[in-house]
């Protein structure tokens, strides 16, 4: 599988914006995660959640939680240490 | 839907160490993160055109489909002999593998420790876990006293199988080797205000003891990096049960640190 | 080198592999073959010899076949040599050797067995030799020799034909040819063999990665592999060789190899000079098996007798050649003693009525 059909897939949520923009956010692949909810318990602000829904493999994958528990993502870089996966696919933050 | 745009920038992106191909390991298992570090380490140090990988036969026997370099499968437990006659006779290319418990300190015993005396510029990466995974669970040399797998359903007893056996103990004092390790992958679970949260400064370090052993093998020297990990499956652990394991019960036994370092590879970092 | 060298045969293959160009040696001590890698280690060092890089005693047969495995991966020309005992240690890498296509070549100097046995001369690792020792569905190329001259000679063509074909080759010598000493012509060394490695694990710089695997987990792959490899022994066939010695008119041909058939060749003299028509059929390569000249021979009404230092192995093929339409016997002696010519004219004798 190459990064471009891996990306085809990328859940990305906003957190706190500035202009309308967030100023971190994290890009998964769902098809890759197998729901080990190590970054779900990794993640200083509590970013990350199980989703509802499966992916094809049958796993419920992680994804952002549109409310993040302890505050926004900092573009820690934390969950995409811990993920076993490599199912955390880039850590993007906006450039100054 | 958000816009990506080029006003963001890339702090951490997939390193091309990596195929591309999902893993077969299985959820919250460390070698995934294993495969991340090694592959992103060889990329940032331009070795990945230059690496010839040893495929041993455990968890990691399908290591060919994930590391993106050039790979020679070898039989149970005989990768370092394999990698010794890669180096030997191609001194520039760099070698290393990934062996579980019983690959190495069990049937590949005597490959590991004459590589060691010989001190054949090679990187051996031993995932313990105490049990053998790959087969199914059972005991491994590592498997601790008690501990209940599927060859010892009663329990471990020291006084028929033997004790767990330490490799730093066993190649610590040969004059060969330079550099030995032993580390931890697994996310230390700790207690936060707001519950569970896991600590990654291991999976940190042991990024930079990847780097120190192929640091090690281009200077000539014979490197054993081991690595504490975890088997939930096998351990009959929910993910989160098996990350406290390691630091209750494992480290007891396997005390992480430095066992030799001839070149004084080891920075003020840790 | 001089011309014509007084030598022996397992110094006389380790000069053969220098001179072939060997690059990496890896050795483990075992009588009757040890003279092998101490030539080799002598000799380890001599400007003659620029290609002969690496030589290494291992700790265990397993470590040193292993050590083979990995240089051969690189496209090295890389050898090991032993006897049985050794041999049966070696299988489990040979198999992989197999399935992976890496060339490499192993030396079996045939001692007595079944366990550590002794150290005479026997021929009773024919089938764990050619019928393949390891795990799974593959072929060796096994050359025969029968003097020290062809020990000087075939580790050429054994490598030759392990990189020709992507295969391991294993060269069958027995304990009386390898301490044999004969004189020979000894041709100084050359510059190496040519040789494709492609496919050899020598890094990715141009972005092509070289995997060197024998697993395929899905069935399919697994069956598409094996077919791909029984394709190649069909291919091997075309290097099937042997040497004829007056079968044309002979009523009996002996069908024997190695040192057994330097005795036989002797009996077939013998015979003629007592009037009898014997004749000799000699394999220099054991698989591909010479089935076809076994067969026209019997097809002729010929009789065969197998004469070989064990209790009956080749005899099964030259039978299963034979097809029912010849008289097949069996003369064999084991342990380290050898058939005399007057043993063998006798049997000879027997069968003529």
């Amino acid at each position: 599988m190459t990064v471009a059909q891996h990306r085809s897939k990328d859940t990305v949520s906003p957190q706190e914006t500035q202009d309308g923009r967030p100023k971190a956010l994290v890009l998964v692949v769902p098809e890759l995660c197998k729901g080990c909810e190590l970054c779900v318990y990794a993640c200083p602000s509590g970013n990350l959640v199980l989703s509802h829904s499966l992916n094809k493999k049958g796993y419920h994958p992680a994804i952002f939680s549109y409310e993040g528990t302890q505050g926004p993502c900092t573009a820690c870089g934390i969950c995409y240490w811990v993920c076993p996966d490599l199912a955390i696919w880039e850590v993007r933050r906006l450039k100054k | 839907m958000v816009q990506i745009q080029d006003d963001y920038e890339t702090k951490l992106g997939q390193t091309t160490g990596w195929t591309g191909i999902p893993t077969h390991y299985c959820p919250g298992c460390e070698h995934g993160i294993l495969t991340r570090l090694i592959g992103l380490t060889l990329e940032e140090m331009g070795l990945l055109k230059k690496a010839v990988m040893v495929d041993s036969v455990g968890c990691s026997v399908l290591a060919y489909d994930y590391f993106n370099c050039d790979h020679i499968q070898a039989p149970h437990g005989r990768a370092p002999a394999v990698m010794a006659g890669v180096k030997r006779t191609h001194p520039e290319l760099i070698v290393f593998t990934i062996q579980g418990d019983g690959d190495a300190l069990a049937i590949g015993l005597l490959e590991t420790v004459y590589a060691a005396i010989r001190g054949e510029p090679i990187t051996v990466f031993l995932y313990n876990n105490s049990i053998y995974g790959m087969t199914g669970g059972q005991m491994a040399p590592t498997t601790m006293p008690g501990q209940i797998t599927t060859t010892t359903p009663y329990g471990r007893e020291v006084e028929s199988t033997g004790n767990p056996i330490d490799i730093m103990k066993i190649l610590s004092p040969i004059e060969r080797v330079s550099y030995l390790r032993r580390g931890v992958l697994v996310p230390q679970p700790v207690k936060a205000k707001h519950g569970l949260m896991y600590q990654v400064k291991n999976i940190l370090d042991a990024k930079r003891i990847i780097e120190n052993a192929f640091k090690v093998q281009q200077k000539g020297g014979y490197s054993l990096v081991e690595f504490l990990g975890t088997c939930n499956v096998n351990w009959k652990m929910t993910v989160e049960e098996s990350k406290h394991y390691p630091f209750d019960q494992t480290i007891k036994q396997y005390p992480p640190g430095v066992f030799r370092d001839r070149f004084g590879i080891e920075g003020k970092i840790l | 080198m001089t011309e014509r060298v007084l030598m022996k045969g397992n110094e006389a293959l380790a000069y053969g592999s220098l001179n072939a160009g060997l690059n990496a040696y890896f050795a483990y001590p075992i009588t009757p073959s040890t003279e092998t890698p101490e030539t080799l280690a002598r000799e380890y060092g001599n400007p003659n010899y620029p290609n002969f890089r690496v030589f290494l005693q291992a700790a265990s047969e397993l470590e040193a076949v292993n050590m083979t495995l990995g240089a051969a991966c690189t496209g090295a020309l890389a050898m090991t040599a032993t006897s049985s005992p050794g041999f049966s240690l070696k299988q489990e890498a040979i198999s992989y050797a197999a399935g992976m296509e890496v060339p490499f070549v192993v030396i079996n100097v045939n001692r007595g067995g079944p366990g550590l046995g002794n150290l005479g001369a026997e021929q009773s690792d024919y089938f764990q030799t050619v019928k393949g020792g390891g795990h799974g569905g593959y072929q060796l190329i096994v050359l025969a020799p029968n003097s020290v001259q062809e020990m000087f000679d075939l580790p050429r063509t054994a490598f030759d034909l392990a990189f020709k074909y992507r295969n391991p080759v294993i060269i069958l010598a027995d304990a009386f040819l390898g301490q044999l000493k004969e004189d020979i012509h000894a041709v100084p060394p050359g510059n190496g063999l040519t040789r494709d490695t492609s496919w050899a694990t020598l890094g990715s710089e141009n972005g092509t990665r070289h995997i060197l695997n024998s697993l395929h987990l899905d069935p399919d792959d697994q069956e598409n592999h094996e077919r791909h490899l029984h394709e190649k022994y069909e291919k091997m066939r075309d290097e099937v060789a042997s040497e004829t010695f007056l079968t044309d008119d002979a009523e009996i041909v002996l069908v024997s190899y190695g040192i057994a058939s330097r005795i036989s060749k002797n009996a077939v003299s013998l015979a003629r000079d007592q009037g009898l028509r014997l004749g000799l059929l000699r394999p220099i390569t054991l698989n591909p098996f010479p089935y076809d000249l076994v067969r026209i021979l019997a097809g002729q009404g010929k009789k065969l007798l197998v004469v070989e230092l064990n209790a009956g192995q080749m005899v099964q093929d030259v039978r299963l050649a034979a097809d029912g339409t010849g008289r097949v016997e069996h003369l064999g002696r084991l342990g380290g003693n050898v058939p005399s010519t007057k043993q063998i004219l006798a049997k000879a004798k027997e069968m003529m009525d």
